[in-house]
Formats: structure tokens, sequence, C-alpha cells
């Protein structure tokens, strides 16, 4: 008898595992219930897990065009939404996904006036591959990571701008730099002789969809790779930087700025947690003290006595909103507030994919009810059925009580937002109400 | 035997399983519910509806069982259907959770039905006989709500099983403190004796409030553990991780029927026979209980609302097409509610299309799809099935409300009703507290056990808990008596208290019920000839009674009692059962001084009064004995008896006669029992008047 490794219970590694061998209508249910089962949880993983099933409807499915491929998407989109729409990201990548098919789709239909597509792209990709390189990125520039973000977000500035003013995204080939499947390379597939309008060459069309989905998780994956390159900026020798429950972005980008600095960590863990917590930041703690750095461990509860010390405050987000509102773990909610009340400096880590343009929602609804059990036992009999107790699981924090964004694609104020979701979502697709009444 | 769907997809999935093989096999985690409980406990709503279908917070229950096993990575799952099944499987094939259905996690789902089966026993036993399980495999109830991994468990239960062949069980065990707890059980408490270091169950019992003692007996040799923890502080929703040993099993023991009752209690009992070992797994985090009566049903509604079974909760929309969000004040709703603003909700799950009129209070309570509240409507506590309609004004109080009922205006629906599917409950009506109202009548059912497990409020209030008028379900002492409660002190309801201690109980009340058993045994003893004469025995049963203050009624019972179960014995004896008349002549002359004994210490007299007392204890026992005998035998039984003892003249004709014209003997609490055996009597009693008028006439 040998029991599967890891146990028995499902997990994002063994969805990827099954998605190759099986049809793609069961793996999207599979992952939906996976997702309100919440075995699949927390930003990154539901957004891997998404981009990976977009793929395999890209890759998989039966559709002639443009139009049906998106229909699909949009559908496949909203089902995962419907099934937690409480985790953003999975918005996001749908959205993104599918300003991803639109760019490619205009490109196919612009390349076919110019054959010539690879020198009009040239201008606008020249300044690109150096950067790459030099990220020592494994892919092409996806985007370019620390210290060139002036400069790429400069480069799409100006593509959004070409957007804005060419809404029918009849836009010039340049444009879709914003896109990152379009690259030297894949578009010579397309120098194949296009048909009219829509029937393009399906089979080269997916292709580069599919090469486009892979970089939007190859970008997820060195999302921390890429923020914790901005730390050294952040975090200055002899700083009292304050955490709660860090987060593997967080923890990363620590370590990287104690590899250069020293300085003071106040590690705020739930005191509910600490049993558990004790084991998760071991490494952390390991890492930070090898390099001389000192991590001072606050309970909740004490916490406030070590707001007047710290210099900055540093949290990482699960998701974004347009607003400049951050979504963040249950607890850090009440230290952004006090952070603000004591003019600290509250700093966001999150990667671009977590920043979504969904604006209306009301705060109540991003939260997530977890089960009381982290504040009364369930065996307290009495407390359980006489007391109301409510659990977080996330919390928002408005906009306002923020001073930073660091992203990979550096750091940004509350009005950058904006720019950055136009450069990654496609108007069309902001608009798309995704989070309306689905089909039952 | 009949079996369903055994072809088709089903199967299919199953060889494809086979022929990727063993290997891959051996990763196949599988999974038996059991759909049946072969209980009536929530009627009733179970004459129409299974309960493993009958809606928790609008979600029938087996979804978030096999939700459950869906969350544990289970690949294979045989469900065991019994009363409704055709209900269930079709159910199961139009969700989800069809083979057939892309999104079913289960590369196989199985039904099996088993025509004769009156038991779960019965499932498991005809398990066996399948060859369907080939490793561990996770034994659950269809009515399960559990948000636990399995994963550290299963590890755990290998483990062990690798380390010793005979561990061949793990049982999910969730604390819930000492103290008060509503999703603890409360009728029947059931009592783990746990080596926990070991973590191994060494003795299981069960304990309800109608118990005559509320002891638990252990083995002397459980106490040679260094250590042994006695615990009632368990919920136990009855999740096992088996081998296919646990089958076997079964199938040794023809008669056990129940998992815990019968079937943990007697492995655990046999262990000296048997071997084998059964382990427990006592987890602290993460939730898990049974819905089997309308009590823990509330219970688990509740924990659900205040989020215990995330992420099973109501916004999680586990079933399709559900669209539950989380609004303020803990209100879960799904789309198209229309809900009037003068109306205040509160702590409820309100369904699709469901309309709640102006000035409406609704609190604590779950609403389904498409139903109707009027306004100025009071909802407190209550659970609304699908469909219903709520006129203006009417008041709904704890209680069930089932699909397509109807409530008039004004009326009032008071704590503990159960209204059942389609019933219409006219203006202005008022139910007192408890009422079951169902469209088809309900046969009336007495057991107290049973009735309190089928209401949703648990009070002992309506129940007479002194021990001595309530039939237990021990079987020892299955001969109770109805005794009237005034010779006896009533044992005082507060010494219900005792029922988790395990203190001894040196409270100064008399204990009957102890003073009857320890006699009936003792004379059982005698009579069976095992041990001791009726001279030793008159001395033992005296000193006794001296010791428990017993009074002559329970003297009197006793003998009687032990006298009448020594016939049936004879009667049930597996070589040549006698004939009532025999048997009665053999239990009473068989052994010596055994005339003298019942004349002596039974009737206690030569007064008439003393003869019907003792005649009409001899007829209680009889109809008591009705229970294991059919009740004409039980009738034949008592005549028999009075005949013998006319003969040997431990009852003369005018004691016989006069308690013939007694009319206790004619309705006791028994009802047509006593009657019935009493009619059997009748020839006898003719008989003797006859003789006596004849020796009248020859003087």
């Amino acid at each position: 008898m040998a029991p599967p490794k890891g146990g028995y219970a499902p997990s994002l590694g063994k969805f990827l595992d099954t998605l190759k061998s099986r049809p793609v209508n069961a793996s999207v249910e599979s992952l939906i219930s996976l997702l309100k089962r919440r075995q699949i949880n927390g930003s990154e993983a539901c957004a891997i897990a998404t981009a990976h099933i977009l793929l395999q409807v890209v890759a998989k499915d039966k559709w002639s065009d443009v139009n049906e491929l998106l229909g699909r998407i949009q559908l496949v989109g909203k089902k995962l939404v419907a099934s937690q729409p409480r985790e953003l990201v999975i918005a996001n990548i749908v959205r993104r996904v599918l300003g991803l098919i639109r760019d490619e789709a205009s490109e196919d239909r612009n390349d076919n006036p110019s054959d010539s597509s690879p020198d009009h792209r040239d201008p606008m990709n020249s300044p690109l591959p150096p950067a790459a390189s030099e990220a020592s990125s494994p892919t092409r520039p996806v985007r370019p990571p620390g210290a060139l973000a002036q400069l790429g977000s400069f480069a799409r500035t100006q593509s959004m701008f070409n957007l804005l003013s060419d809404p029918d995204f009849t836009s010039p080939p340049w444009s879709n730099a914003s896109t990152p499947g379009a690259t030297p390379g894949i578009a010579s597939g397309a120098s194949t002789p296009l048909a009219h309008g829509q029937t393009t060459d399906v089979h080269a069309f997916r292709s580069e969809v599919i090469d486009g989905i892979e970089e939007i998780m190859d970008e997820i994956k060195q999302v921390d790779e890429q923020v914790q390159a901005i730390s050294e900026i952040i975090i200055h020798p002899g700083d009292y930087i304050l955490v709660h429950q860090p987060s593997r972005t967080v923890q990363k980008f620590l370590t990287r700025a104690a590899s250069k600095r020293k300085f003071t960590v106040f590690l705020v863990v739930d005191p509910s947690t600490t049993s558990a917590a004790d084991d998760a930041y071991a490494p952390f703690r390991k890492s930070m003290a090898s390099s001389g750095s000192i991590v001072v461990t606050v309970m909740n509860v004490g916490l406030m006595a070590y707001m007047s010390k710290a210099n900055k405050v540093i949290l990482g987000a699960r998701a974004i909103t347009a607003k400049g509102g951050v979504i963040v773990d249950a607890g850090a909610a009440a230290i952004a507030r006090a952070a603000r009340a004591q003019g600290r400096a509250v700093v966001i880590l999150g990667g671009v994919y977590k920043i979504s343009s969904e604006n209306k929602f009301q705060q109540e609804e991003l939260i997530e009810w977890g089960d009381p059990s982290k504040y009364v036992n369930f065996a307290d009999g009495a407390m359980v059925s006489q007391v109301k107790v409510k659990s977080a699981v996330s919390e928002f924090i408005p906009g306002g009580d923020i001073d930073t964004y660091i992203t990979n694609l550096g750091a940004h104020t509350r009005d950058h937002l904006h720019t950055i979701l136009t450069d990654h979502y496609k108007e069309e697709d902001m608009s798309f109400d995704i989070y309306g009444k689905g089909q039952r | 035997m009949s079996q369903n769907k055994r072809g088709g997809a089903a199967s299919k999935g199953k060889n494809s399983g086979r022929a990727t093989g063993e290997e891959k096999r051996e990763d196949v985690l599988q999974a038996v519910v059991i759909a049946d409980a072969f209980q009536t406990r929530f009627m009733p709503f179970a004459v129409e509806k299974p309960r493993c279908l009958l809606p928790l917070a609008n979600t029938p229950l087996i979804e978030y069982t096999l939700e459950f096993l869906a969350m544990n990575g289970v690949q294979e799952v045989y469900i065991y259907c019994g009363a409704h099944h055709e209900q269930i499987e079709r159910y199961v094939h139009d969700s989800r959770w069809s083979p057939i259905s892309r999104s079913c996690p289960f590369s196989t789902v199985e039904f099996i039905r088993v025509a004769d089966a009156r038991s779960i026993g019965d499932f498991l036993r005809d398990l066996d006989k399948r060859s369907l399980i080939d490793g561990d495999f996770i034994l659950v109830h269809g009515d399960l709500v559990a948000n636990l991994s399995l994963d550290a468990p299963l590890a755990a239960h290998r483990a062990r099983r690798e380390a010793n062949r005979d561990s061949c069980m793990t049982m999910i065990l969730r604390e819930a403190g000492e103290d008060e707890h509503n999703t603890k059980a409360k009728v029947v408490t059931p009592v783990f004796v746990v080596d926990p270091r070991k973590k191994r169950c060494l003795h299981y019992e069960e304990m309800n409030p109608f118990q005559s003692e509320h002891y638990v007996g252990l083995d002397p040799s459980i106490l040679e553990d260094p250590e042994v923890e006695a615990r009632t502080d368990l919920v136990d929703a009855e999740i096992d991780i088996c081998t296919p040993d646990i089958l076997a099993l079964w199938s040794e023991s023809f008669d056990y029927e129940l998992p815990r009752a019968n079937f943990l209690h007697g492995v655990l009992k046999d262990w000296e026979l048997n071997g084998k070992m059964i382990h427990t797994e006592i987890v602290s985090e993460g939730y898990s209980a049974r819905a089997d009566n309308l009590r823990m049903y509330d219970a688990i509604t509740r924990d659900i609302l205040s989020g215990w079974t995330y992420p099973f909760t109501p916004d999680c929309n586990l079933l399709k097409g559900q669209t539950y969000q989380l609004r303020d004040d803990h209100v879960y709703q799904e789309e198209d509610v229309i809900v009037e603003n003068s109306s205040e909700i509160s702590d409820a799950v309100l369904g699709r299309d469901t309309q709640v009129g102006s000035n409406t209070t609704i609190s604590n309570s779950v609403i389904g799809r498409n139903c109707k509240i009027g306004s100025n409507v009071r909802i407190t506590d209550s659970f609304i099935w699908n469909d219903v309609s709520i006129d203006d004004g009417a008041t709904v109080e704890h209680a069930v409300v089932a699909d397509m009922a109807t409530i008039g205006k004004d009326a009032t629906v008071s704590e503990g009703s159960l209204v059942s599917f389609g019933v219409q409950i006219d203006d202005k009506t008022q139910f007192n507290t408890s009422t079951f109202r169902d469209a088809e009548d309900d046969d009336a059912e007495t057991d107290d056990l049973s009735r309190l497990q089928k209401s949703l409020v648990y009070s002992l209030e309506e129940f007479d808990i002194d021990g001595s008028s309530v039939s237990t379900l021990a079987d020892e002492d299955y001969l109770s008596d109805d005794d009237s409660a005034a010779s006896l002190t009533p044992i005082h309801p507060a010494s219900r208290s005792r029922l988790s201690s395990f203190a001894s109980d040196d409270s100064g009340a008399p204990n009957f019920p102890s003073f009857h058993a320890d006699a009936v045994h003792g004379l059982l003893e005698v009579l069976r000839g095992v041990s001791g004469s009726f001279d030793s025995e008159k001395l033992e049963f005296m000193s006794l009674r001296l010791a428990n203050n017993a009074s002559d009624a329970a003297m009197r019972r006793a003998v009687a009692t032990a006298f009448v179960r020594r016939s049936v014995d004879l009667m049930n004896a597996e070589q040549g059962g006698l004939e009532p008349a025999k048997a009665a002549k053999q239990a009473l002359t068989s052994r010596k001084g055994a005339t003298e004994f019942v004349a002596d210490v039974g009737v206690g007299g030569d007064s008439v009064v003393e003869q019907v007392e003792f005649a009409l204890a001899v007829q209680r026992a009889c109809v008591s004995s009705a229970k294991v005998i059919e009740i004409t035998k039980a009738g034949n039984l008592l005549a028999a008896v009075l005949q013998q003892m006319y003969d040997l003249d431990i009852l003369e004709e005018e004691g016989i006669v006069a308690w013939w014209g007694d009319d206790r003997g004619k309705e006791g609490k028994e009802g047509d029992a006593m009657a019935t055996v009493r009619d059997k009597c009748q020839a006898l009693v003719e008989w003797l008047e006859n003789a006596e008028e004849e020796s009248e006439d020859d003087e």
C-alpha cells in the first residue's frame, strides 16, 4: 500500500498534474470545486490555476475564430469567478488573457497590410532585450524588472496613449509591445499569409495565445524575484520594519535587503496561531539572523507599543483594487490604520497581476469570513452556542492608508495604479461584467 | 439481493481503474456511504424523503457528505441505500456527482441495494460478500457534515497497520469539551475508554437518561493499562477508516446491527478472542457531526451559520446554481430575494425568489427557495424549506416546516413543531409545543428514547424519569416492570447529571433498579442450577432486600420476573424448546425449594390481596416477556404459570379470581398487551369458577 505523496487530499500541485490527461470541461469543474472548497487558496495559487486552466481552454477547446474563443474564455472566467468571488486575481487573470487574445487578433489583422511586421516592431523592441538579459529572466522580457521599471512604464504609457486614441484597436503594430506574446520570434510565425479579417490561421494564433499565457505564468512566478530587487531602495540600514504574518513575497523582500544591510524586523504574529507560526517563520528568522539583522516577534496584542518605534510597515497584498484599496490577511488592516495614525509609511507588496480593475465592490463583499476556531475553541460549548463570533480571513485597507505600492514593475503611488491598469487590461474587458449573474 | 447500476458507466470506471495496473490501484481511496440509518427519527419528513436528501441550510445533507469525501481525495464511492433508494439514486444521478457528468471528482459512484437489509450490519455483511473493497476505506453515513482533513489520520492508520496487522479501524472523533454543547449527542452519550498514548479504544458504551444504572462497567483488564481515559466529551460523527478485516468481523457476528452500540462494543469486549485493535484519532480542529436526529439537525445548522463548517457555508454555494452572498447582519441571501424595507432579518439564510412582506421579523432561521412570507410574520429559530407560504401575522417558533406547506393567517406554530410536506394549517390555528403535523397519520410511537430522539427540542420534562417506569434498552433488564411509581420513591431527575460521571454513586437514595437487577440475577442463577440452593438463596435474597430497603412490591416483582424469565428461557431453549405448560412446571418444580420460595417470599402471605398482587406481578412480567416471545405465547405462559401455581397451592382460587376481577390487570400502561395476555387466562378462570361452583354444589 503506497499512499500518494502528501496524502490523498487534492491540491494545486495535484490539480496541475491531472490537467493534461483530462478533458477541459472536467478540469474546469474540478477547479471550481477546489476553489469552492478553498483547497486552492491564496492569490498566487489561484492565479496560477486560472492561467493554467485558460491555457487548456485555448489549447484544447474547439474554436474557429477569435470571438468564439473570447466568448469561451469569458464563460469559463465567469464560472471561476463565481466560485470564489473574493479572490480578485482570478478575474484579473481572465481579463489579462482576454486582452492578450484581442491583442493577438488585432496584430494578425494588422499584419495583413504590412507583411514585414518584424521590421515594424524593431524600434519598439530594441531597448528591451538588454533589460531582459540583465534581469536574467529565462524568457522574453515580460516586464522590465527592477531599476528599469521607469523605462518600462514609460513605454507602456506610450502604448496606453495609443490604445486610448484608437479604441477600435486598429492601432499601429507596435502597440502590442504591451502584450507579452508579441515577440519577434513568435510573430514571424504570423507571417504565413493570412486570409481576410477574422479567419486567421487558427493554429498559429492558438500557439501565440498559448505563449502569451505562458508568459503570464512566468510573470506570476517571477514576482517575488522582481519585487525583492527593489528592497534596497525601501529598506535602509538601521530601519525598524514592521511586518504582519509575512507572505513569501514579503519574507524574500526582507531577506534580500538583509543580505546588504542590517535592520530590525518586528514580526507580528497572531497569538492564536503561534504554535504553527513558529514553525512557519523559522527559516525566515534563521536567514535574517545569519545576515545580522534582528527579528523581534510581537504578539498582535502588544503591537501598538512597537508602532512608535517602527519606521515602515510592509504588508503583502492579496489583491489591490483600482482605487488603491488593498485586501490583506486578517489583522493587517488594524496595523495599517495604526501606522497611518502614527504617520509611519505603509508599503504594500504584490505583483501586477494582483491589481484589479474592479471598483464597484462594497468593501464588505471583499472580506472573506472563515471559521471562528481561531478565536474560540469549538469545545467551549457555551461560547459556541451563545456568542456570535465572526472571524475574518481577509481584510480591506482603504487606499488612503497606503503610501507606496511595490509591484514587479517598481514602486508606484496610488495615482499611478490606474496607468498600470490601462496598460494591462483592455477597456472592453474592464467593463465586462464578470461578476454579473451567470447562468445558474 | 437486487443490485442497481452496476453496468454502464460505473463498472466501466472500475475496469479502467483495474487496468492501469496494481501500483496505481493501491493509491485509490475508497469510501462507503451508508444512506439509510434504519431509524425513524426524522419522521414525519422521512416518510416522503430520505434523510440524506433533507435540506440542511438549503443544501441536501448528502452534498456535504460527498463534498467531504471529495475534499479528502476519495476516488471510489459506494452508496448503500435502503428506504427511498430510487429518490437518492435519481438525485445523485442528476447532480454533479453523477459518474457520467464531467464534474464528478470520483472515478466510481456506485449504488448498492440490499433487498432484505434491516440494519446497517446487513449492509456491511453484504459489502463483505461483494469483494469491492481491496484496501483501506472510509466508512461514513449519508448525513455527515464535516470539514476535517483525513490525511493525517490516514497516515497514522497506515503506520499502525504496518506495525501491527491487527489494528483494523480508526475512528475520527472530535473533542467538544465536557460542558454542555449543542453539537454533542444529547440523548445517548457515547463513552469511549481510550488509552491516550497508544490511542487505542479499549471499551465503548452508550448511556442514556432512561438507563436504570448510570454506570459503565469496565473489564478489570482495562485498568491494567498504565493510562486510561474515559471520555464523554467527544462528538462521534462515525467517520471510520476501516480495513477489509472489519467487514470480515461484521460477517462473523451476524447479529450486530449498529456500528457503535453493537459492533464496536462487541469487538472491543471480545478483544481477547478476536485480537483486533481499534484506534481513535481524537482531533481538536475541524468540524464533524452527523445530523442523525432533528436536534442535531438544528445544532448543525447553527454551526453552519456561525461558520464552523467553513468552507462549507452557504456563501460557498456548493450546489450548482446557488448564488448565496453574505449580507449585513449575517444574512446569507440568494439572488432575486425580495425583502420589504420595514422587515427585520438577522442571522438567516434566504433562498432564491423568496418574498418577505413588511414588518416581518426573521431571526436565526433558514428559509428555502420560493417561499412567500407575508407581513407582520415572526419567524424565529425555525427551518422553512422550499415553496412554503406563510400568511400575514403568523408566528413560527423553533419549528420545521417542510416543502409546500401553508400556514394560515395569524396561525401560531410553536416550539418543537414539525409541519410535514404539503400540510395546510388554517387561519388562527394554535399549536402547542412539540406537535407533529403530518399529511398521513403517523403511527403512535411509545418508546420514550426514540421519541426523545425524534423531537427537535431536547427536553426531558415530559418524560417520567424515575427509573422504574421506563423501559430500558439494556438486555439484562428487558423485563422491566410497571409498578406504580407510588410504591417506589422515584429517583429525582436531577440525578441525570450522573450520566457523565464515573464517580461511585454514594447518594443516599435507595437504588431500586439495582436491587431488581441483582435479585433477578441471583434467582436466575439458582433456577438454572448454576449455583447454590434455594435455602441459601432465600437468605441472600432477604439480605439483599434489607440492604436496599426494598418494598414488598419490589420483591414480588423480582420473584415473578425471575420465574417468568426462567420459563421463557426454557421455551426458547435452542434444542427442544418446551411448551408453555411444561416450561412453567419445570421452572417452578425442577429445583428443590423453588415452590416454597415462591410461596414464602413471592406471595408472602395467605391473604387474597397479596395473592392478587403477585398474580399481577406475574402478568406484568409476562407482558414484558412479549418483547422476546410472541404475545400469544406470553399469554399462554401466563395461563400455564397461574395454573401451575394453583396446582402447587401457591395461589388459591380466590386469589386468581380476584386477580381476574382486578382492574389493574385489564389495562395497564402497556395497553393492549396487558389485555391480550390476560385474555389467554379466560379458560383457566372459567375452569376455576366452575370448579368452585361444583365444590359448592357438593356441599
